[in-house]
């Protein structure tokens, strides 16, 4: 138990550091977008990378925030049959909110990083006239997916050490 | 080879028991979406999952919404909501209901500001609800007006509901945003309307109850009124005045061709975060904090809904169960009328357990199609639809708005929140009947500015 207390404080430090982070990305897309409309308009420059830069930006901050938000429980879900059901049953789907999504991201962070991978060894570049390598986002997409699986996988083992607690 | 209907109904079954089983929304549709591609389709398909979904995300469009977000934390987390209410009620001061009415204009102004159906509520109904009450009005009321006024967040733009059916729907977002501003109006007249009929009922109820109460007792507060002098009514305007041109001046970059959508996204929350700064002195690392935070949490969730929802979509195409819905919707050959209120009932129903955003991305490739066979322009569908949504922000069981009232003004009974916010719910769905014969309300503007479009 005390273990998982600790890896639980991990995680969280990391995800305020993910926030932290994503917070610089927000603001960084908002600059890059305000920037473009500026020299647009003011030096009529062409705005060809900007979208690009701030959809990079903006997935990272997707991606890289997921796990802070499900450590605070903010992935909104159905509840209306919580409390409805019989006792075990409801122990049940409690334990399979969490892992089910867990082996549902362990297999998307998974294909994300056979996605990386193959970007970064093959050198693949989005197809714009800027081309920037497409491992950026694929690679912030890994590291929140991987991210969000610790996160999941700490919440499960929460209900599985509080059942055998009871047991 | 399994018959298309029964793969539909296993896939509706499944769906709904995963849905329900309380497991977040965004992993309960890739989830089902992951377990149809392993059991219906090429293996290589899931190699694809990660792509498929990123390719769908990384639109700029779509990235645009953390932006909205942004903006609406940075404004809803200043006092400009309070400010705003507080000038709308100095000048509103002395038109009888004027209180009331000044709580929806706050509420309509806010709600183009910050975007956000319940940012608004708590914005606006923090300072409105108390106020309201103080004068007289019974609780349900103000409560309704103010559960009712947060809505025109999503109809007003910048609004992330319209977003999302502009790229599901594939229509011009640019059009869909002037769509909605004829028919916003239209609510917050209708709703000013019934804020001044239900004020003048409860005045005259007052009024008959004091004069047959004996001499000397005070008079009910709902028969007081108070003016303001001119200073206190200017003294408002630096304060309030500057969102209003930041409101405009975004329209007008967005029209005038000076930026895309998107970028007015970025420019709204740069500008948003200037303004904060110089009126409030909002720029310390502490007081910005929490509006990052925010808006983390509440663009994460969402985007993370909207790319498994499209992933979700694209598997119910892939395995052509969308397409053989949609065909058998046109083959049933059902007139206009009823082929619209089958899908707004389908719309309202749904409702009661999604968010506007994955009802959107999940239906539009099965009712978008007859809709088009049967001739109505998309681009008022989507306002018609997002109306029909926003009701779902007020009813129950979801009804957020009703919580976030609950939360601010913990001693109205619910019973009252929800009676007071049930005529609100009847104008919205009049509204609807009225969108349907005189459509212009909605494209007229839209046709004004950027010329009418083609029909589908």
């Amino acid at each position: 138990m005390n273990i998982l207390l600790h890896a639980q404080r991990l995680i969280s430090t990391i995800n305020r550091l993910m926030v932290a982070l994503g917070s610089l990305g927000l603001a960084a897309a908002s600059l890059i977008l305000s920037y473009s409309v500026v020299s647009r308009s003011l030096f009529r420059m062409p705005t060809d990378w900007q979208d690009e830069a701030a959809v990079f930006c903006l997935v990272g901050v997707t991606f890289l925030g997921a796990a802070f938000v499900q450590e605070h429980r903010h992935h909104v879900g159905i509840s209306a049959l919580a409390g409805l059901l019989p006792r075990p049953i409801e122990r049940l789907r409690i334990f399979l909110v969490d892992f089910v999504p867990l082996i549902f991201c362990g297999f998307f962070a998974w294909k994300s990083f056979a996605l990386f991978h193959e970007a970064w060894v093959d050198g693949h570049t989005t197809s714009s006239s800027w081309g920037p390598p497409l491992a950026i986002p694929y690679g912030l997409m890994t590291a929140g997916m991987l991210l969000l699986c610790l996160q999941l996988f700490l919440q499960t083992l929460q209900h599985l050490l509080a059942r055998s607690k009871v047991a | 080879m399994m018959s298309i209907f029964l793969l539909g109904l296993i896939f509706i079954i499944v769906t709904l028991v995963v849905m329900f089983s309380g497991i977040p929304i965004a992993f309960a549709l890739g989830t089902v979406a992951l377990i149809f591609m392993m059991l219906f389709m090429p293996a290589s398909s899931l190699d694809m999952v990660t792509q498929n979904v990123f390719e769908e995300m990384a639109s700029i469009t779509l990235l645009s919404i953390p932006l909205f977000i942004l903006k609406g934390a940075a404004i809803g987390r200043s006092r400009a909501g309070q400010d705003l209410y507080g000038a709308l009620h100095a000048w509103l001061g002395k038109v009888p209901g004027g209180l009331g009415v000044a709580n929806v204009l706050a509420c309509a102004l806010f709600a183009a500001m910050a975007g956000s159906s319940p940012a608004t509520c708590s914005a606006i109904g923090s300072a409105g609800i108390p106020e309201m009450r103080k004068r007289g009005y019974s609780p349900g009321f103000a409560a309704g007006i103010i559960a009712a006024g947060g809505t025109l967040g999503i109809l007003l733009p910048p609004s992330i509901t319209m977003i999302l059916y502009a790229v599901a729907a594939e229509q011009s977002l640019g059009r869909l945003f002037l769509a909605g501003i004829g028919p916003g109006v239209m609510l917050v007249a209708f709703f000013a309307i019934y804020t001044v009929w239900q004020f003048r009922r409860q005045y005259q109820q007052a009024l008959i109850e004091s004069q047959s109460a004996q001499a000397g007792s005070p008079a009910p507060a709902i028969l007081q009124t108070d003016s303001y002098s001119l200073q206190e009514k200017l003294s408002y305007l630096p304060r309030v005045l500057p969102f209003l041109l930041l409101l405009t001046g975004v329209m007008v970059a967005l029209y005038g061709g000076f930026a895309t959508p998107s970028e007015t996204a970025g420019l709204g929350a740069v500008l948003a975060f200037l303004l904060i700064g110089v009126i409030y002195r909002l720029w310390r690392v502490r007081d910005l904090k929490p509006m990052f935070e925010a808006t983390i949490k509440e663009s994460t969730m969402l985007m993370f809904i909207i790319g498994m929802s499209l992933l979700f979509s694209n598997v119910m195409s892939d395995l052509h169960l969308s397409q053989s819905a949609a065909q058998a919707i046109v083959d049933m050959n059902p007139s206009r009328w009823v082929l619209l209120t089958a899908i707004l009932f389908l719309v309202i129903i749904l409702g009661f357990f999604l968010p506007p955003v994955s009802i959107i991305l999940m239906t539009a490739p099965i009712i978008l199609p007859p809709l088009r066979a049967a001739g109505f322009d998309l681009v008022w569908f989507g306002v018609v639809m997002t109306i029909v949504m926003e009701t779902g922000l007020i009813h129950p069981p979801v009804g957020l708005n009703i919580f976030v009232i609950k939360n601010i003004a913990p001693d109205i009974a619910l019973a009252d929140i929800i009676w007071g916010i049930v005529p609100f719910v009847i104008i919205m769905l009049l509204s609807v009947v009225v969108l349907c014969f005189l459509p212009e309300i909605a494209t007229g503007l839209p046709d004004l500015v950027m010329g009418t479009a083609k029909k589908h």
